[in-house]
């Protein structure tokens, strides 16, 4: 239990996908102009981060590595997949993003229009196929561990995303110079931001 | 003075439009302004009658700083002369001030010559005026650094933060970051070496000449992390600041004196000083029931009293521009400073000092705190109105 909280917390604000790693940038870049559907592509991350990891875990442990086939017939202990662990793990994402899609579409036009194009691009956002190779790649050792890292890194997106909308929602009408404004200006915001989560760097429990 | 204000107008058409230095007129207007209280009166939109402006404002905060900054000049020869053992009978007050003094002033002068030169540079390039902004930016940045610090690190540091932390916003009132504190987590991230351990925060333990043997120059908060509790000082040391640590954060004292001065005047917001308290309390009394060493063990109270708390949450945490401007906003930000940062000092091995993490954190989110506090009272007027319709 402490191991899956330790997980939990640390996905969310020390290994954080935007200020760690820098990844999943487009989106968060391009949808950050309002709060509002800054959460609604936030919870879409973390939803679909949320079940793709999973997803990818079994198929990675159960399909993909060195022995996972062995459940099958004893034979296949040497069959090695994971040089196919790319195209499962997007064909699964790109099947979950079909599935949110739908549901926001039918349950919310407006924010499915707000969010455009980077609804669909969820699917080749690089923190969630990140997400599905940080598990391989760290070695989770139980579904359950690999579900809460999948969450946790949502949740830092989102916090992420909806941090620097506020801060975009507030910076607005600020005298920016005119080179910096639009993008410029969200890169230095979010470099500072990176500062400001450093501090949970190095943080044990 | 009437000469002076002669003077003044004597060469005021120079810098007019059209005028031989019309480019230089943000920087002349900064200097009139600072000599004379302006005779401009607002001519379009809201009209506000106050005796307080920015510039007031600002020079009030920098009197409630100067109780730190003293006791500071102090401490830092005071420790100085316990670390080389020349502490005697003999040593006065005013002698360990003084050696305090030529080790800080040169910081005070590099931080202020490098902000204000590029905040004129920016107004000039600009167009806008002078702020008064970096007045108080320039005296926390020294009060924050420990007193060994290379003078070419503050200017860097002091550089970085105005450019990247305020000027590419638009200037002051603009910034999302406090900008002495993004000076400091600047250096703390750039060069550790200057800015962590037991060695920097005593003038002359790093050349290491002439020191008594056994001085260690620990502050409390690296004894406690490093489990060695029964060593730290006593509490009524830590409340005077007899203690190593950044120039103008050992005396709790002082900075109460300060708090004071804020408070009486109403320049700082007693709502954030008030729950950062209590977050503090609160994360410490939870962590006083869980602990599991010595230093979670603390009394909370203790934790007020270490390191730059004190200073963290009366002059950084109430930044009017970089907090949150609403008033349940500021109680939850507050609230979460002091959290946060007595959670980021007991947890997290690598940085002893959790304050400046703790509100640059905050800072960051106190936008997003905002918004939600004015949905929800969107949302709250919108359903009495409902219901007053129905």
């Amino acid at each position: 239990m402490e191991n899956l909280v330790d997980i939990f917390v640390k996905s969310i604000f020390v290994d954080n996908m935007i200020f760690a790693y820098f990844l999943g940038m487009c989106s968060y870049l391009a949808v950050s102009k309002t709060v509002k559907t800054s959460t609604g592509l936030g919870l879409a991350v973390v939803f679909v981060l949320g079940i793709t990891v999973p997803i990818n875990y079994l198929i990675h442990n159960y399909i993909l590595k060195e022995g996972a086939l062995t459940w099958i017939s004893p034979a296949y202990a040497d069959v090695d997949l994971t040089f196919l662990s790319f195209i499962l793990f997007i064909a699964v994402i790109a099947s979950m993003v079909q599935l949110v899609e739908m549901v926001i579409e039918k349950f919310s036009p407006t924010l499915y229009s707000n969010l455009g194009i980077f609804l669909p691009l969820i699917a080749v956002n690089c923190s969630i196929l990140g997400g599905s190779l940080f598990m391989q790649e760290r070695a989770y050792n139980s579904l359950a561990e690999a579900t809460v890292f999948g969450l946790g890194s949502g949740v830092g997106w989102f916090l992420a995303i909806i941090g620097i909308a506020a801060i975009r929602e507030k910076i607005r009408y600020s005298n920016v110079p005119a080179p910096l404004r639009g993008l410029g200006i969200t890169f230095i915001i979010t470099g500072l931001m990176g500062i400001a989560f450093m501090g949970f760097m190095g943080i044990k429990f | 003075m009437s000469r002076l204000r002669k003077f003044v107008d004597d060469i005021k058409p120079h810098f007019e439009k059209g005028g031989k230095f019309e480019k230089l007129h943000s920087t002349f207007e900064a200097f009139e302004t600072f000599l004379f209280v302006p005779d401009q009166v607002t001519t379009q939109g809201s009209h506000i009658r106050d005796a307080i402006d920015m510039k007031r404002t600002m020079s009030l905060v920098v009197i409630a700083l100067i109780p730190t900054l003293l006791f500071g000049m102090w401490n830092v020869g005071y420790q100085h002369y316990l670390a080389t053992g020349q502490m005697g009978a003999g040593v006065t007050t005013l002698q360990l001030f003084w050696e305090g003094f030529k080790l800080v002033f040169p910081i005070i002068v590099v931080s202020y010559v490098t902000g204000l030169a590029i905040e004129f540079a920016f107004a000039q390039i600009r167009g806008h005026e002078v702020n008064e902004g970096f007045l108080v930016s320039g005296m926390l940045i020294p009060l924050v650094l420990p007193v060994d610090v290379p003078l070419w690190m503050v200017a860097v540091a002091t550089a970085f933060a105005v450019i990247i932390g305020k000027e590419v916003f638009g200037g002051t009132g603009m910034n999302i970051l406090n900008p002495a504190l993004l000076a400091r987590a600047f250096l703390f991230f750039a060069y550790p070496a200057y800015m962590s351990g037991n060695q920097v925060w005593t003038h002359g333990l790093m050349s290491g000449q002439g020191i008594v043997d056994g001085f260690s120059g620990a502050t409390p908060l690296s004894l406690a992390a490093e489990g060695q509790v029964e060593q730290m000082p006593e509490a009524s040391e830590m409340f005077f600041g007899l203690i190593p640590g950044s120039i103008g954060e050992t005396s709790t004292l002082a900075v109460l004196v300060g708090a004071f001065i804020l408070l009486f005047t109403g320049v700082g917001s007693w709502r954030i000083m008030l729950s950062t308290v209590i977050g503090a309390l609160f994360m410490g009394g939870l962590l006083n029931l869980f602990a599991v060493n010595e230093f979670m063990a603390i009394p909370a109270w203790k934790h007020l009293i270490m390191g730059g708390f004190a200073f963290g949450a009366v002059f950084m945490a109430t930044d009017p521009v970089s907090a949150s401007q609403t008033r349940k906003g500021k109680y939850i930000y507050g609230f979460l400073i002091g959290l946060l940062a007595i959670l980021i000092r007991v947890v997290n091995p690598a940085y002893p000092e959790g304050v400046m993490l703790a509100i640059l954190l905050m800072n960051v989110f106190a936008p997003l705190i905002d918004h939600y506090v004015v949905e929800s009272n969107i949302k709250k007027r919108q359903k009495r109105a409902s219901l007053q319709a129905a």
